[in-house]
C-alpha cells in the first residue's frame, strides 16, 4: 500500500513540470462538453419520434388500454382481459340477443347456428349451422367438426381448458352432416342455449388450426370473429386487424390495438391525450369517473356485471347460531359501505343473493342495519361482549381491502371486532378454501341463470373441506336449497322454474347465509369523439364478456 | 487478474446456487396456489387436480427442485406457467429494456447525484448552498418514482407532448439490425430506431434517475467528506495548492474508488427500482414481470427472472471490483 502523501508529491511533481493544460481545466472543459451533450441530446429526444396518431388516423385504428391477457385461447382463461379480447375474435353457436336496441341476457338468438332443434324428451339438441362462416388465416370453412372438437376438447380436459365443467351435461356429440351437429345431453338442461352463447366454453374454434399449433395456440388464436389476431409484443401490445371474410360483413374498423396497461392513472392520461380511445379499468373509483367526465369521455356501464357480497359459514362457532349472523348483517351499513365504494350510479345496492340479469332474479329483504339491535342479538346469543375474529384474511387485491376494511368498521360498531391480515389475492383463493375465514368477500359473474349461479356457491356438492380436498366455493356451507336446485333442473316450464328459484332465495332469505352488498356494472371509458357504439352507455347492453358484445359493431369517427 | 476473475466466477456458482435454492423453496413456502390464481373462482376440486398434474406440480418437491436445476444447468428456465411461452425467450426480450433503463438512470443518477454530493461535501460551511442541495437529496429519497413518474407524464407527455406515453419503443428493431448487420446497409433506419427508443426512455430514466441521484449525492457526500479529511489533502493545502486542484487533483480522484463502490450498490437499488418505473411508463420490463410472476405464482418465470437479477448483481460488482485496480493502482489481484 502506498502512502497516500507519495501521491500526492508525484501529482505535484507533474503539475510542477507544467502540463500544456492543467486537469483542472480539461475536467471544466470536459464537464461543460458533457452538459452540452446532454442539451443536444434531449433536443434531439424532443423532435424524435412522431406521434403514433399519424398512422391511426390513415388506418381506422382503435387504442385500447387494459391488461395484457394470460391467453388468447378463450376455453383457457379466467381473467377478465383475456376473456374480454375473446370476443374480439371468437364467436359461438349462440348470442345475446338485441332487442329494442338493447343487448340483454336473458334471450338468445342465432349467430353460427342458424336455427336449432330440441327433441321431444328434451335431451337432443340439433343446430344447423351457418353456411360459408370461415374461420382466420385461411383455415378454411367453420363445419359441424369444428363444434364437436370445440366442445370436446373441453369435456375431455384437454390441458389448460377451464370450462369443461360447464359442458357436464354433454352426453355426446354427432356430427350429422358439415352443417348440422346433434348433441345428446345426459338430462334436460334449462340453460343449454345460454351455455351455446360465445362466452367462455360456447366459443368455436377451429380444429385444424388447435390440432395443427398444439400449445402454440394460446398464442396463434383463429376463430371465426370480426378480427383476427395479428401479433403479440408481450408486455406491449397485441394487434387484431379486421377480418375481412367475418360472416356478417367486415367491421368499420382497420386495427385494434390492445396495449399493456396495468396503471388506470395511467390510462387516464392517455385517454386525455389521445393515445387510447378505450380504457379497460381495474377499478372505476369516483375519482375516475369524474376525471372521465371531465376530459368528455364517456363510461359505457354493462349490466349486471359483479356483485360483491359476504357468505357466513354457518357450521363454524359463534356463526352457526343464527341470531350471530342476524347480528353481523344488522351491523353491516350496505347502503354506506356501496356509497363509498361507488357513489351515485357507480354501482347499485344489492337486491338479492342472485343479481339482476339473472334468469330467476327476485329481490330478497335484508336485516337493516341496526347496530343496537345486533349487540343485543349477540348478548342474546351469549355474547354480551361481543366476538373478536382474530387471523382473519383479506386480498390485498381489487375490491376487497377497501370493503373489508369498511366493514371492520361497521362491525365494531356492533361489537364484532375483526382482526385483518391482508395478503396476496392467491393466498386468498387458497385460505377461504381452507374455510379460514368464518365468513368471506367475494365477488365474481357467471352464466346469468340462477341455475349456475346458485349451484356454483350454494350446492352441498360445492362446500369446501381441505380434509377431502374439495376447493368449491360455497362458503356458507349451505345445504339448505340442494332439493330446489335439483327440480330447477329437469323443470321445462318457465315459469315454474322461476318459481322454484324464487323459493329458493326465500330460504336463503331465512337461513341468513349471504349478505350481498353492492352490483357492480362491467364498465369501459370511451372517447365518444374517437369512437361509437350502436347502444346507450347507460346499461345499453348487458354482457358477460368484460368488454362489448359486439365489438364488430364499434365504429372510429375520424 | 486472470486467476482472481476465474476464482470469482467460481464463488459466484454456490452464490447462484443459493440464490436458486431460496426464491424455489420460498415460492413454494408462500401459501397461495398457481392453479388457484390462475382459475380464480373456476377452481372446482376436479380442475386443480388436473391443472397442478398438467403443470407438474404434483411431483414431490424434491423432484421438481432436481428437474428444475437439471434443467438450469442446461439454461431452460422452463415454460411460463402463465402465459406458455419459453422463460429464456421471454427474459430475452425484457431484459435489454431493463438494462437500459438501469443504464440510463446511472447516468442521469451520476451526473446529477455526485457533483451535487461533491459540492455539498466542500461547501458544508455555508448554509445557503448545503441546505439547498440537501433539501434537494432528501426531495429526491422522499418522492417516490411513482409519484414523480406521473408527474413528469403529466407534464413532458399530456401537457407539453413532447414525450410518449407508454412503450420502450422498438428495441427489438435496434437489436435485430445490430445482430444482423443491417446497421451499416440502413443506417438511417437505424438511427431512427435508437432515436425512438431514447425517446421513450427520457422520462423513466429521469423519474428513476431523479430518485436515485438522491441516494448517490448522499452516498458521494460522505465519500468526499471522508477523502478530504485525509492527511494527504491537508499536505496538499499546506504546500499552497489551490482549492480547486486539490479539489479536482487529489480528492477526486481518490474518491472514485468509494464512488465504484456505489455504483455497484446502485445496480441493486435500481433494479428494483425498475419494478415501479416500468409500471408506470407503461414500459416492457423485467422488473414489472416479476412482480405479477410472484403475484400469479408462475414459478418458472419468477425463478428465472430472478437467477438474472442476481446474475446482473454477482457481475456488476466484479466488474466493479476489477475497476478499482484500474481506478486505483496501488489495488492489486491476487
Amino acid at each position: 500500500m502506498i502512502d497516500p502523501a507519495i501521491t500526492t508529491l508525484r501529482s505535484f511533481r507533474i503539475t510542477e513540470r507544467g502540463t500544456p493544460m492543467p486537469s483542472h481545466t480539461r475536467l471544466r472543459r470536459s464537464l461543460m462538453l458533457v452538459t452540452a451533450l446532454a442539451a443536444l441530446a434531449i433536443a434531439a429526444l424532443v423532435t424524435l419520434g412522431g406521434p403514433p396518431a399519424a398512422e391511426a388516423q390513415r388506418k381506422k385504428i382503435v387504442n385500447i388500454a387494459a391488461k395484457e391477457p394470460d391467453t388468447l385461447d378463450p376455453h383457457s382463461s379466467t381473467l377478465g382481459q383475456s376473456q374480454a379480447i375473446s370476443r374480439f375474435m371468437f364467436r359461438g353457436l349462440t348470442r345475446f340477443a338485441i332487442k329494442d336496441g338493447k343487448v340483454t341476457t336473458a334471450e338468445v338468438e342465432p349467430d353460427l347456428a342458424e336455427s336449432w332443434t330440441l327433441s321431444p324428451e328434451g335431451t337432443i339438441w340439433t343446430f344447423k349451422l351457418r353456411k360459408g362462416v370461415q374461420f382466420h388465416k385461411g383455415f378454411g370453412e367453420l363445419t359441424a367438426e369444428d363444434v364437436k372438437f370445440s366442445f370436446e376438447r373441453q369435456i375431455k380436459k384437454a390441458p389448460g381448458t377451464r370450462y369443461g365443467v360447464n359442458l357436464d351435461v354433454i352426453k355426446s356429440i354427432e356430427v350429422v352432416d358439415p352443417y348440422t351437429v346433434q348433441i345428446a345431453l345426459t338430462a334436460y338442461d334449462p340453460i343449454f342455449l345460454l351455455r351455446m352463447v360465445g362466452y367462455q366454453q360456447g366459443y368455436i374454434l377451429s380444429k385444424k388450426a388447435v390440432e395443427k399449433q398444439g400449445d402454440q395456440f394460446k398464442w396463434n388464436p383463429v376463430g371465426t370473429g370480426p378480427f383476427y389476431f395479428e401479433r403479440h409484443a408481450p408486455r406491449e401490445k397485441i394487434v387484431l386487424k379486421a377480418f375481412d371474410k367475418f360472416y356478417a360483413g367486415r367491421p368499420q374498423i382497420d386495427e385494434v390495438h390492445w396495449f399493456d396497461v396495468p396503471e388506470d392513472a395511467t390510462k387516464l392520461i392517455g385517454l386525455e391525450k389521445g393515445t387510447f380511445d378505450l380504457l379497460y379499468p381495474e377499478a372505476v373509483t369516483a375519482d375516475f369517473a369524474d376525471q372521465v367526465k371531465k376530459m368528455g369521455a364517456v363510461i359505457d356501464r354493462r349490466g349486471p356485471g359483479q356483485q360483491e357480497r359476504f357468505y357466513i359459514n354457518m357450521t363454524k362457532p359463534p356463526f352457526d347460531d343464527i341470531r350471530v349472523r342476524k347480528a353481523f348483517m344488522h351491523a353491516i351499513d350496505r347502503k354506506a359501505i356501496k356509497e363509498t365504494m361507488y357513489p351515485g350510479d357507480l354501482a347499485k345496492v344489492a337486491t338479492s343473493c342472485v343479481p339482476p340479469g339473472y334468469f330467476g332474479h327476485v329481490p330478497m329483504q335484508f336485516p337493516e342495519h341496526n347496530p343496537e339491535l345486533a349487540k343485543k342479538l349477540l348478548a342474546e346469543a351469549g355474547y354480551p361482549n361481543g366476538i373478536t375474529i382474530k387471523n382473519y384474511f383479506i386480498s390485498k387485491s381489487f375490491f376487497y381491502p377497501k370493503v373489508l376494511t369498511l366493514a371492520q368498521e361497521q362491525l365494531k360498531q356492533a361489537g364484532i371486532n375483526v382482526e385483518l391480515q391482508v395478503v396476496e389475492h392467491a393466498t386468498y383463493h387458497e385460505n377461504i378454501r381452507k374455510n379460514l375465514n368464518p365468513f368471506v368477500l367475494y365477488g365474481r359473474t357467471r352464466i346469468t341463470d340462477a341455475d349456475p349461479w346458485l349451484s356454483l356457491f350454494f350446492d352441498g356438492k360445492e362446500i369446501p373441506d381441505p380434509a377431502t380436498g374439495n376447493k368449491g366455493t360455497n362458503f356458507a356451507h349451505y345445504k339448505g336449497i340442494d332439493d330446489l336446485l335439483h327440480a330447477g333442473r329437469v323443470e321445462r316450464d318457465v315459469k315454474k322454474r322461476a318459481a322454484i328459484y324464487a323459493e329458493a332465495q326465500k330460504r336463503m332469505e331465512r337461513d341468513l347465509v349471504c349478505l350481498p352488498i353492492s352490483d357492480v356494472p362491467g364498465q369501459w371509458a370511451r372517447n365518444p369523439k374517437r369512437v361509437s357504439t350502436p347502444f346507450a352507455a347507460d346499461y345499453g347492453e348487458f354482457s358477460l364478456h368484460y368488454s362489448y358484445n359486439y365489438p364488430e359493431l364499434l365504429k372510429v369517427l375520424n | 487478474m486472470f486467476n482472481y476473475v476465474a476464482r470469482r466466477l467460481l464463488l459466484a456458482v454456490p452464490m447462484l446456487l443459493g440464490a436458486m435454492s431460496i426464491v424455489f423453496f420460498a415460492m413454494r413456502v408462500l401459501p397461495g396456489d398457481p392453479c388457484v390464481a390462475m382459475m380464480g373462482d373456476q377452481a372446482t376440486t376436479e380442475a386443480l387436480a388436473d391443472c397442478t398434474r398438467n403443470l407438474g406440480l404434483h411431483r414431490p418437491l424434491a423432484v421438481q427442485y432436481a428437474d428444475y436445476l437439471w434443467r438450469s444447468v442446461r439454461l431452460d428456465f422452463g415454460n411460463s406457467l402463465r402465459q406458455g411461452y419459453p422463460v429464456s425467450e421471454y427474459i430475452g426480450r425484457m431484459f435489454p429494456h431493463t438494462f437500459i433503463l438501469v443504464m440510463a438512470s446511472a447516468v442521469v443518477a451520476v451526473l446529477v447525484g455526485v457533483p451535487i454530493g461533491i459540492v455539498s461535501a466542500l461547501k458544508r460551511r455555508n448554509p445557503l448552498i448545503d441546505y439547498p442541495l440537501r433539501i434537494f437529496a432528501l426531495l429526491g429519497l422522499s418522492m417516490p418514482v411513482f409519484w414523480l413518474g406521473i408527474l413528469l407524464l403529466i407534464v413532458f407527455s399530456l401537457r407539453l407532448d413532447l414525450f410518449p406515453l407508454i412503450g420502450g419503443g422498438d428495441l427489438d428493431a435496434v437489436l435485430t439490425m445490430v445482430r444482423s448487420g443491417e446497421v451499416f446497409s440502413y443506417p438511417g433506419d437505424f438511427f431512427a430506431a435508437v432515436g425512438d427508443v431514447l425517446h421513450h426512455l427520457a422520462l423513466p430514466a429521469l423519474a428513476l434517475g431523479f430518485t436515485l441521484a438522491a441516494t448517490v449525492s448522499r452516498l458521494s457526500r460522505s465519500a468526499m467528506l471522508e477523502v478530504i479529511s485525509q492527511d494527504f489533502i491537508r499536505t496538499a493545502r499546506a504546500k499552497g495548492q489551490a482549492e480547486r486542484a486539490v479539489v479536482y487533483k487529489h480528492a477526486l480522484r481518490n474518491m472514485l474508488v468509494p464512488l465504484l463502490t456505489i455504483i455497484g450498490i446502485f445496480v441493486a437499488i435500481a433494479l428494483t427500482g425498475t419494478v415501479l418505473t416500468e409500471t408506470v411508463f407503461t414500459r416492457p420490463g423485467l422488473g414489472k414481470m416479476l412482480v405479477d410472476a410472484i403475484s400469479a405464482r408462475d414459478y418458472p418465470l419468477a425463478q428465472g427472472a430472478i437467477t438474472v437479477f442476481t446474475m446482473t448483481i454477482i457481475l456488476v460488482n466484479l466488474i466493479v471490483d476489477m475497476l478499482y485496480a484500474v481506478v486505483d493502482p496501488r489495488i492489486t489481484f491476487r
